[in-house]
């Protein structure tokens, strides 16, 4: 578990599944989301969820409780070292910046607690923008952009390979502030 | 057979290809054990016979090559075909020069039949920087579109691995110059004496 002024970073609990549920449910993103707007009905949800992932970290709203949103560590190679995640958030907290705090807690927990030299996301076009920062300052990567690589609602859409490397990860800037301010949480 | 048997005209019979079936496994297995761990669909979990074969069998379609003396040494997979129009080529063949001379003759064949078999708008092709080159000449028009730096671990050493698309137009287009260039130049017809 990672705290932060504003987010708490844990594991999944059952309980948690009907939220996640909800949030899957957004008919704004469920056509790009992994179940390609064909989410599976409630009681065959779990299997689902938990296909192909080692773990799932939701971002819990400390002011409200909430989950905002979920990080789902996945496609683990400890032979390769390295993984994949995937990130939600709820409709109501795109753009409020916690989802994507709960991420620097991900990346923390994952490099932290995982023997993985790389974290890697695929991002369609239209959500890239979440990354722009990130990619910018350098703690994320863009290993290349598979055209046209997907068909939503039938049309083409581009899909971004995204790359985070733990050295890198380790001597940002961003994970040292980040860390400071956590301690003064915990403090 | 060598090259010189193939200059001398004693090979009988080109080299050819078929659609993998359950009794070609065997083979698969060992050039996926042959190889290792480059045919990382397989590789990557270990090579526990169950799960390697659990592995073929999720795989869409596949053929395998078989030299001039029908000998199999090589096997290309269609895998993760589908509803968005790609799917993923993989192609590895015994590691001699023989055996991958026959599948880089063989390669701009088999690729067709992948985008002649299913509706695939992008195949794309995942290799490691050191794996053997097999696509002959379909390479030039793969385009690299993501790359791995340090993918993995190969003979200790991390190697990057990149994904190269081929649209099925620029195989189309190619596919018909190749045709084309083939096929004798035709006789203007001549004007009729008047």
């Amino acid at each position: 578990m990672i705290t932060t002024a504003r987010i708490v970073l844990r594991p999944v609990v059952p309980a948690d599944y009907p939220r996640l549920y909800e949030i899957e449910s957004d008919p704004a993103t469920a056509l790009t989301w992994r179940y390609r707007g064909e989410l599976p009905p409630p009681q065959e949800y779990e299997p689902a969820l938990w296909r192909q992932t080692q773990q799932i970290m939701v971002v819990q709203g400390r002011r409200t409780g909430t989950v905002v949103g979920y990080l789902q560590l996945h496609d683990l190679d400890l032979r390769a070292g390295h993984g994949w995640f995937s990130l939600y958030a709820g409709p109501e907290h795109r753009g409020s910046g916690l989802v994507m705090e709960g991420l620097m807690a991900f990346c923390e927990w994952a490099f932290g607690d995982w023997p993985i030299r790389w974290l890697y996301a695929h991002s369609f076009e239209h959500n890239v923008h979440a990354f722009e920062s990130g990619l910018r300052r350098g703690e994320a990567v863009r290993l290349g952009v598979l055209r046209e690589r997907m068909l939503v609602d039938g049309r083409p859409t581009d899909v971004h390979a995204i790359g985070i490397e733990r050295e890198q990860w380790l001597a940002s800037p961003l994970r040292r502030r980040f860390n400071t301010l956590r301690a003064r949480v915990t403090s | 057979m060598t090259d010189t048997d193939l200059a001398a005209g004693t090979a009988t019979k080109p080299p050819w290809w078929r659609l993998i079936v359950p009794t070609d496994l065997p083979f698969l297995y060992e050039l996926v054990t042959i190889v290792d761990p480059r045919w990382w669909r397989f590789s990557r979990g270990g090579l526990e016979p169950q799960r390697v074969l659990a592995t073929a069998q999720s795989i869409a379609a596949g053929v395998i090559v078989h030299d001039h003396d029908d000998r199999p040494i090589a096997a290309a997979l269609l895998a993760d075909a589908g509803a968005s129009g790609t799917g993923s080529f993989e192609y590895f063949a015994m590691p001699d020069a023989y055996a991958q001379a026959i599948a880089r003759d063989l390669a701009p064949e088999l690729i067709g039949a992948a985008f002649d078999g299913a509706p695939i708008r992008r195949l794309y092709h995942e290799r490691f920087e050191g794996d053997p080159m097999l696509l002959g000449a379909a390479e030039a028009l793969f385009e690299v579109e993501v790359t791995y730096p340090a993918f993995a671990p190969i003979g200790g050493r991390f190697e990057t691995r990149t994904i190269s698309v081929l649209t099925s137009e620029r195989f189309g287009e190619w596919r018909q110059q190749q045709r084309s260039a083939a096929q004798p130049e035709q006789q203007p017809e001549q004007e009729p004496a008047s």
